[in-house]
C-alpha cells in the first residue's frame, strides 16, 4: 500500500530519471524540428545528462525505498548511476568525432536519443528492487542497444551484430523471465525484500530455487558478459560502431553488476553482518562457489582467446570479458569489501577502457582499419596518442603506477582477505596471460615499422585533449587514489531496508 | 586573507616556475627570444605570490609556529606515509629570497645570455631550478625535502654544465653532482635512521618522538649520529669542508647561474636544512657543526687571498660565508645564522651579477677589438673600471662594504651577530672552544682584505689592458638587478637601529625553535626558559654541561615569538647580548685593518705585493693551489679506488683465471649436459606452458562459431552443467 | 480430473522447451522469433498460474501484462533488424549469417 506522502517523496527522488525522460523527448523533437543542425540532439543530450547529474548529486546520503518498494535510492545506487552517467557523457562526446557514424547517417538524432533511453534503462536497473522492474529495465536497456549496435545499417557486419545481439539477448531475457516466474511461484512475491522475508521464514526446495537462481543469473550474466553467457560479446563488439562498443563495455556492465550485487544482498541475505564478514545467504545453495566458478571460467576464457585476436575491437571485447571475470571474483566473496572493490575497479575501468576504445576510434577514423598491424610504428607517427594508448594498456594489464593496478589490488585483497587464495592465484595467472596481448600492441606501436616513411598522423587538438583527459587520471589515480577509495567505502552499503 | 589561503597560494608559487620550465623546454625553439620574456614574467608573478604568502604569514600569523597541512599518501596498514607542506617564518622569508633573486637573475639573463645558442633552454633550466628550490623551502617532511633536494642537484648539474661543449664545464657539472651525492648519501642514511625510529617523515612527528625520549636504537649517541648524517647533506649542498671542492669549479657555468645557485639559493639549502631541523640536534652534533663551519670559513678565506680569477675569489668568499652561517648555527646563534643567510643572499648575488656585468663588458670590448685570447675574468687584465662602468662600480662597492661588515649595511648586523654569538659560545663552554671565535674573527678580517683587494685591482687605478679601457656600462636589465640587490643590503630593512638588530622585526620573527632533544643531551644554555622565570634562575647552568643535573625548570613551555617579556629566550641569547659591543668593536677593528692593508698594498702600493708574495712563497703557493684539496682527493680517494681496482684486476687475471681455466674443462663437460637440460627440459617446459596456453586459447576460439543458435545451445548447456554441479 | 497448478506448470514447461527447440533449430529468422515468443508466453502462463493458485496474488497478473508488452516491443525491434539483415544479405537464414566468428 502506498500513500500520498510516499508517492510525493518518491517522485522527488526520481528527478534524475525524470530529467532523462524529458531530455529523451526534447532531443527527439528538436532533432526533427531543426533539420539543418547535425548534432543538436547531442548537445541536448549532454545538457540533460549534466542536469540529471546535478539532481543525482543532491541525493547523497538518501536511503529510501521509493514507489512502494519498486526502486531503492541509496548511495550504492548513486555511485553506479554516476558511473553510468559519466560513461554516457563521454560516449556522446566520442560520438561527435566518429567518422563511421557520420558517414552512415546524415542525422544522428535518434542515436543520441537512444543513448539517453539506454541511460534511463540503466538508471532504473541500478535501483530496482522488484523482479519485474529488473526485467523492464533490462529490456529498456537491451532494446535501445540492439538498435544502437546496428545503427550503421548499411554496414554488413553491423547488421549481423545487431541480429546476433537481439536473438541472444531476447533468449537470455526469456530464460530470465521464466526463472523469475518460478521464483515468484516459490515465494509468492516479486519484491526482493519480501522474497527475503519469505525465504528467511520458510524452507523452500533446493532444486527449483537453484534452477530459478541460475536462470535469473543467466540474464544478469548476459549483461555482464560472464561465461557461458558471453557469446554475443565478441561478435557484437566487433560489428557495432566503436562508440557503442565502448559504451556497452562499461556502462551496461556497470548496471549489470549493480543489479547482480543488489539481487544477492537484498534478496538472499540472511542477516546484517559486519563489513568484512561474508553475507550469510538463505537457502542451502553455496552461491559463493557458483559465482567463483563463473569468475574462473570468465577470466580464463577471456584471456586465453584474446591472445589470438587480430582485430582491436574483438581483442578489447575479450579483454572486457576477462575484466568481468576479475570483477566476478570480487563479487564471489560476498561481503562489503568485495562490493567496495567492485566500485573502485569500475571507476578506473571506465577511464582506461573508454580511453583505449577512443584511441581505436581515432585510428579507425584515419586509417580505416581496426587491425592490430595498423598500429605498427604508431609511436612515431603520433607520439602523444601512442603514449596515452600505452598508459591505457598498462592500466588494463594492471601494472603500477597506473590506476588499473590499484583496482586489481583492491579486488585481489578482498579475495585474499576472505580466504579464497586459490581464486586469487588463478586471477594472478590470468593477469600474466593478459599482459601478452596488451604488450603485443605496445610492441607494435614502438618496435615495428620504425623506419618506414609513413606519414605523421595529425589529430585535432580537441581529440588529443579528450584522450589526455582520460589518460592523465589513469596515471594520477595510480598514485593518489584515496578519494575514490573513500567514496567507494561510503557507498558500499547496499540498503536492505532496515 | 585567511589562514586557509596561505597553503594553496604557496603550492601555486611552487608550481608556476615549473610551468616556465615546461613552456621553454617544449616550445623554446619556436619562441626564440620571447622565452626570456616569458620566463622573467612568470617569475615576476611568482615573486608577487611569494610576497603575498610571506606577508600574510609574517604579519597576520607570526604567532603561529607553522601553517601546515598533511595528507596521507598511502596507508598499507602497518606502514603509513604522510606528506605535506608547511610555511613557518623562515620558509616565508626564504620564499621571497628565492623568488626575488630568481626574478632578478632572469631579468639579467635576458641580456647576458642574449647571444647564446641555447637561450630558451637556459630559461627552462632556471625555471626548473626555482621550482626545485621552492619545493625544499615549503616541505615540512623529510621525504618531500629529499625529493626536491635531488631535483635541485640535477638542476644545478644541468646549469653548471650548460656550455657542455667545453670539457671543463661538463667536468665541473659532474664534479658538483658526484660531490653532492656523497653528502646526499649521509642525508639519506640520517633520514632512514629517523624514519626507522620514529615511524614518520614529518618534522613535527620526529620532534615529538625525540622529546618523548625515544632514541634511535635506544642509544642517545645514535641521535647525534643521525644529526650528523643529516648534516652531511648540508655539507654537500653548502660546500662545507671537506666537500667544498665542487663550488669553485662550478664557476664554469654562466655567471647568472653562479649568482642564483651558488650565491643565494642552492648553497643556502644546506643552511636552511640545518635551521629547519635545528630542534633535533644534540649538543655534540651542534659542536660538530660549529667546527666544520669554522674550518670551512677559515680555509676558504685563506684561499681567496691569492686567487686572480674574478669569479673564483667570489666563489671562495661564498664558501667562507657559508662556513660562517653554519658556524653560527652550530654555536646556537640560530637567528643570526639565518639572518646572515638572507643578507648574504642579497649581496653575494649582487657581487656575482656585478662580476657578470664586468665579464660581459670585457667580452663586448674584446669582440669590439677582435681579441679572442685575453682572459676576461682575470683581474690583472682589468683596472680603471670605476670610470668606465660607474653603476657597476658603485653597487659593487656598496655590497663589498656589506660583505666586509661595515656599519649601515645589513651585512654588518648579521656578521656582528654571528661573531658575538661565537664569543658567547666560547665563554659558556670554555677550553678549546675559544678557537672558534679566533678563527671566525680572522676569517672576517681576511674577508675584508680580499674583497677590497678585488675591488681595488679590478676597479681602481688605471686600466691594465686595452680591453679594460674600452669597456662600457651595460644596459638596464643588467644594471637594475644590481641596484635592487644593493638596495636590499641596507640596514633599514631589517632593523631601525643600524647597530643592534635584536630589536628589529627580523629578530622578532625568527626565533630559535624549542629544542626537542631531552635536556640531558642538550646545551643548557640553549634550553628556552619559561617567560615568568626570572633571569637569575638561569645562571645556574654555566659552563659546558652534558650532565643530567639540570634544574627544575620546565623547558616544555614554548615562548611565543616576540614575547620574551624583557628576559631573554635562553642563556645563550643573554650572553650574546653581553658580547655584542665587544664583538662589534673587535670586528670593526679587524675589518678596518684588513681594508687598510688592502689599500696599502694595492692602491697606494706602499707595501709591495710581489715582495710579500716572495716572503711568504710557501703560504702563497699553498693558498693559490687551494690547499691542494683537489690533488689530495685525486691522490687518495680517486687514485686509491683506481689502485684497488687495478689490484683486483691483476688478482682476477692471474690467480682467479688460473683456477678457472683448470676447472673449465670439467665445467664445460658438465655445462654441455646442463645445456642440453636447459634447452630441452626447461625451455621445453616454458614453451610447453606457452604452447598449451595458446592451444587452449585456440580451441576455445572454436566455440565462437559465428552461429547464433550454437551460442544459445551453449548457454543452455552451461545452465544445465551448473545445475548438475551445485544441486 | 481436477485441473490444478501442476498441469499449468507442465504446459508452460513444454512450451518453454518447444520454444527453445524452435530457436535452436530453425533456419529462418522469423521462425526463431516465433520460438522466442513461445518462451515468453511460457513464462506468462507460469505467472498467471501462480497468481491464480497461490492466493489470488495480483502481482502475477501485472507481471504477465508487462511481459506481453515487452515481448511486443522486442518483437518489433527484432523484425526491423531482420528486415535490415535481408537488405544486407539478401536472405534470412540465420546459420549463413556468420561473418563474425573466432
Amino acid at each position: 500500500m502506498m500513500d500520498i506522502s510516499d508517492l510525493i517523496k518518491s517522485i522527488s527522488l526520481f528527478k534524475p530519471e525524470t530529467t532523462l525522460i524529458v531530455t529523451f523527448m526534447l532531443a527527439m523533437i528538436l532533432d526533427m524540428a531543426f533539420k539543418k543542425s547535425k548534432n543538436i540532439a547531442g548537445y541536448i543530450a549532454i545538457a540533460g545528462l549534466v542536469i540529471a547529474g546535478i539532481f543525482l548529486f543532491q541525493q547523497t546520503g538518501v536511503n529510501y525505498k521509493a514507489f512502494a518498494n519498486l526502486l531503492v535510492i541509496d548511495s550504492f545506487g548513486q555511485f553506479m548511476k554516476f558511473i553510468v552517467l559519466m560513461s554516457s557523457l563521454i560516449i556522446i562526446v566520442f560520438s561527435f568525432f566518429s567518422n563511421e557514424l557520420h558517414n552512415a547517417h546524415t542525422k544522428l538524432g535518434e542515436y543520441y536519443t537512444l543513448i539517453i533511453g539506454m541511460t534511463f534503462g540503466m538508471f532504473l536497473l541500478v535501483g530496482s528492487a522488484n523482479l519485474i522492474m529488473i526485467y523492464v529495465a533490462i529490456e529498456t536497456m537491451s532494446i535501445s542497444s540492439y538498435v544502437l549496435a546496428g545503427y550503421t545499417r548499411e554496414v554488413k557486419r553491423a547488421s549481423e551484430a545487431s541480429l546476433k545481439y537481439v536473438i541472444f539477448g531476447a533468449v537470455s531475457s526469456g530464460i530470465m523471465i521464466y526463472g523469475i516466474s518460478i521464483l515468484f511461484g516459490l515465494t509468492g512475491s516479486l519484491n526482493l525484500f519480501e522474497i527475503n522475508q519469505f525465504l528467511s521464514v520458510n524452507n523452500v526446495a533446493t532444486l527449483p530455487l537453484l534452477l530459478s537462481g541460475l536462470m535469473i543469473l543467466s540474464g544478469f550474466g548476459y549483461k555482464i558478459s560472464a561465461v557461458p553467457f558471453h557469446f554475443w560479446t565478441p561478435d557484437v563488439y566487433e560489428g557495432a560502431p566503436v562508440t557503442i562498443t565502448a559504451y556497452l563495455s562499461v556502462a551496461s556492465k556497470a548496471a549489470g553488476f549493480a543489479v547482480l550485487l543488489r539481487f544477492f544482498k537484498t534478496g538472499l541475505l540472511d542477516s546484517v553482518p559486519g563489513t568484512s564478514e561474508a553475507w550469510q545467504l538463505l537457502g542451502n545453495i553455496d552461491w559463493h562457489y557458483v559465482i567463483a566458478v563463473l569468475a574462473v571460467l570468465t577470466m580464463t576464457l577471456g584471456n586465453l582467446v584474446a591472445v589470438w585476436q587480430t582485430n582491436m575491437k574483438r581483442l578489447l571485447a575479450y579483454s572486457s570479458i576477462a575484466h568481468a571475470g576479475y570483477l566476478l571474483m570480487a563479487v564471489s566473496v560476498m561481503n562489503d569489501n568485495g562490493v567496495s572493490a567492485v566500485l573502485i575497479y569500475f571507476v578506473f575501468y571506465m577511464l582506461m577502457n573508454l580511453g583505449a576504445f577512443f584511441v581505436v576510434q581515432l585510428i579507425a577514423n584515419k586509417l580505416d582499419s581496426e587491425n592490430i598491424d595498423e598500429y605498427n610504428g604508431l609511436g612515431y607517427r603520433s607520439p602523444v596518442l601512442a603514449v596515452c594508448m600505452t598508459v591505457f594498456l598498462i592500466s588494463l594489464a594492471g601494472l603500477p603506477p597506473t590506476s588499473g593496478f590499484i583496482g586489481k589490488l583492491y579486488v585481489f585483497s578482498s579475495v585474499i582477505n576472505s580466504g579464497y587464495i586459490w581464486l586469487a592465484i588463478i586471477g594472478v595467472l590470468n593477469s600474466v596471460v593478459s599482459l601478452y596481448y596488451y604488450a603485443k600492441i605496445i610492441r607494435n606501436m614502438y618496435l615495428r615499422d620504425v623506419e618506414s616513411a609513413k606519414t605523421k598522423l595529425v589529430f585535432s587538438p580537441v581529440t588529443i585533449a579528450i584522450v589526455l583527459m582520460l589518460a592523465i587520471p589513469s596515471l594520477l589515480f595510480g598514485v593518489y587514489f584515496t578519494p575514490i577509495v573513500e567514496w567507494a567505502n561510503y557507498s558500499m552499503n547496499i540498503f536492505v531496508g532496515n | 586573507m585567511t589562514q586557509d589561503v596561505v597553503l594553496p597560494l604557496s603550492i601555486l608559487t611552487l608550481l608556476i616556475p615549473l610551468l616556465s620550465f615546461l613552456i621553454n623546454i617544449f616550445f623554446g625553439k619556436k619562441l626564440g627570444k620571447i622565452s626570456g620574456v616569458i620566463g622573467t614574467s612568470i617569475l615576476g608573478i611568482d615573486l608577487g605570490l611569494a610576497i603575498i604568502v610571506a606577508f600574510t604569514k609574517l604579519t597576520s600569523y607570526a604567532g603561529i609556529q607553522v601553517i601546515q597541512n598533511r595528507i596521507e599518501w598511502f596507508d598499507l596498514g602497518s606502514l603509513q606515509v604522510n606528506i605535506g607542506i608547511g610555511i613557518d617564518n623562515i620558509a616565508a622569508i626564504m620564499l621571497i629570497v628565492v623568488t626575488l633573486i630568481s626574478f632578478l637573475v632572469h631579468l639579467f639573463s635576458t641580456v647576458y645570455m642574449g647571444d647564446d645558442r641555447q637561450y630558451s633552454k637556459f630559461f627552462a633550466y632556471l625555471g626548473l631550478f626555482t621550482f626545485s628550490m621552492l619545493g625544499i623551502v615549503i616541505a615540512n617532511n623529510f621525504l618531500i625535502m629529499y625529493i626536491f633536494w635531488e631535483l635541485v642537484g640535477i638542476s644545478s648539474y644541468l646549469l653548471i654544465g650548460f656550455w657542455y661543449e667545453k670539457d671543463s664545464a661538463s667536468n665541473a657539472g659532474k664534479k658538483a653532482f658526484i660531490t653532492n651525492r656523497i653528502g646526499d648519501l649521509g642525508f639519506f642514511i640520517g633520514i632512514m635512521i629517523l624514519f626507522f625510529t620514529y615511524g614518520s617523515f614529518m618534522f613535527e612527528d620526529v620532534f615529538a618522538g625525540i622529546s618523548s625520549g625515544v632514541m634511535p636504537f635506544d642509544n642517545p649517541t645514535m641521535l647525534t649520529i643521525a644529526g650528523i648524517c643529516i648534516f652531511m647533506g648540508a655539507i654537500g649542498k653548502s660546500a662545507q669542508f671537506p666537500l667544498h671542492v665542487w663550488l669553485p669549479d662550478a664557476m664554469e657555468g654562466p655567471t647568472p647561474v653562479s649568482a642564483l645557485i651558488h650565491a643565494a639559493t642552492m648553497v643556502a639549502a644546506g643552511v636552511y636544512l640545518v635551521a629547519k631541523v635545528f630542534a633535533m640536534f644534540t649538543a655534540d652534533a651542534l659542536t660538530f657543526i660549529a667546527v666544520i663551519g669554522t674550518i670551512t670559513a677559515f680555509i676558504s678565506a685563506t684561499i681567496a687571498l691569492t686567487q686572480v680569477d674574478f669569479k673564483k675569489v667570489l666563489a671562495y668568499s661564498t664558501v667562507s660565508q657559508l662556513g660562517f652561517m653554519i658556524m653560527s648555527l652550530g654555536v646556537g646563534g640560530y637567528t643570526n645564522g639565518f639572518f646572515h643567510l638572507v643578507t648574504h643572499a642579497w649581496f653575494k648575488a649582487a657581487l656575482f651579477l656585478a662580476a657578470g656585468s664586468v665579464i660581459h663588458a670585457m667580452h663586448q670590448a674584446m669582440h669590439h677589438m677582435h681579441d679572442h685570447h685575453t682572459d676576461p675574468q682575470d683581474i690583472n687584465n682589468m683596472g680603471g673600471l670605476r670610470k668606465t662602468m660607474p653603476w657597476t662600480y658603485r653597487t659593487f662597492l656598496f655590497v663589498t662594504l656589506a660583505l666586509s661588515g661595515i656599519p649601515l649595511t645589513s651585512g654588518f648586523l648579521s656578521k656582528d651577530g654571528i661573531l658575538a654569538g661565537t664569543l658567547a659560545y666560547a665563554n659558556l663552554t670554555g677550553g678549546w672552544h675559544w678557537i672558534i671565535p679566533v678563527l671566525g674573527f680572522t676569517a672576517a678580517g681576511m674577508t675584508a682584505f680580499y674583497m677590497f683587494r678585488l675591488t681595488i685591482v679590478a676597479f681602481h687605478g688605471e686600466p691594465k689592458t686595452e680591453i679594460a679601457k674600452h669597456t662600457k656600462e651595460n644596459k638596464l636589465p643588467i644594471v637594475l638587478p644590481l641596484v635592487v640587490l644593493a638596495f636590499m643590503s641596507l640596514w633599514i630593512f631589517y632593523s631601525p637601529n643600524p647597530i643592534d638588530a635584536s630589536k628589529g622585526w627580523f629578530h622578532k620573527m625568527i626565533v630559535q625553535p624549542k629544542s626537542a632533544v631531552p635536556d640531558a643531551y642538550q646545551w643548557s644554555f640553549l634550553i628556552n626558559n619559561k617567560t615568568e622565570e626570572a633571569a637569575p634562575a638561569v645562571h645556574q647552568a654555566e659552563g659546558a654541561t652534558h650532565t643530567a643535573e639540570i634544574t627544575a625548570e620546565n623547558p616544555h613551555e614554548v615562548t611565543k615569538a616576540g614575547h620574551t617579556t624583557g628576559h631573554y629566550l635562553n642563556k645563550f641569547q643573554e650572553e650574546t647580548h653581553h658580547f655584542h659591543y665587544i664583538a662589534m668593536i673587535l670586528s670593526l677593528l679587524i675589518a678596518g685593518s684588513g681594508i687598510l692593508l688592502a689599500f696599502l698594498i694595492y692602491q697606494y702600493k706602499t707595501i709591495s705585493a710581489d715582495k710579500l708574495e716572495a716572503r711568504f712563497k710557501f703560504l702563497h703557493t699553498f693558498s693559490y693551489n687551494k690547499w691542494y684539496f683537489d690533488e689530495l682527493y685525486q691522490a687518495t680517494a680517486i687514485n686509491g679506488l683506481l689502485v684497488i681496482s687495478k689490484a683486483l684486476s691483476w688478482f682476477d687475471n692471474y690467480v682467479v683465471d688460473g683456477l678457472v681455466n683448470l676447472s673449465s674443462y670439467v665445467t664445460r663437460g658438465f655445462g654441455y649436459i646442463v645445456g642440453l637440460f636447459d634447452n630441452y627440459v626447461i625451455d621445453g617446459a616454458v614453451n610447453l606452458v606457452a604452447n598449451f596456453t595458446g592451444y587452449c586459447g585456440n580451441k576455445m576460439r572454436k566455440l565462437q562459431t559465428g552461429h547464433i543458435q550454437s551460442y544459445v545451445v551453449f548457454v543452455l548447456l552451461g545452465i544445465l552443467i551448473l545445475l548438475y554441479f551445485f544441486i | 480430473m481436477e485441473i490444478g497448478l501442476t498441469h499449468y506448470l507442465v504446459i508452460s514447461a513444454i512450451l518453454f522447451s518447444l520454444g527453445l527447440y524452435g530457436i535452436i533449430t530453425r533456419k529462418h529468422a522469423i521462425m526463431v522469433l516465433m520460438g522466442l515468443e513461445l518462451v515468453l508466453n511460457a513464462a506468462n502462463i507460469n505467472f498467471i498460474a501462480f497468481a491464480r493458485y497461490g492466493g489470488m496474488n495480483i502481482e502475477g497478473h501485472i507481471a504477465a501484462i508487462f511481459v506481453i508488452i515487452l515481448a511486443a516491443a522486442e518483437a518489433a525491434i527484432a523484425l526491423a533488424i531482420v528486415l535490415n539483415i535481408y537488405q544486407n544479405f539478401r536472405h534470412v537464414n540465420i546459420d549463413e549469417v556468420d561473418d563474425l566468428k573466432g
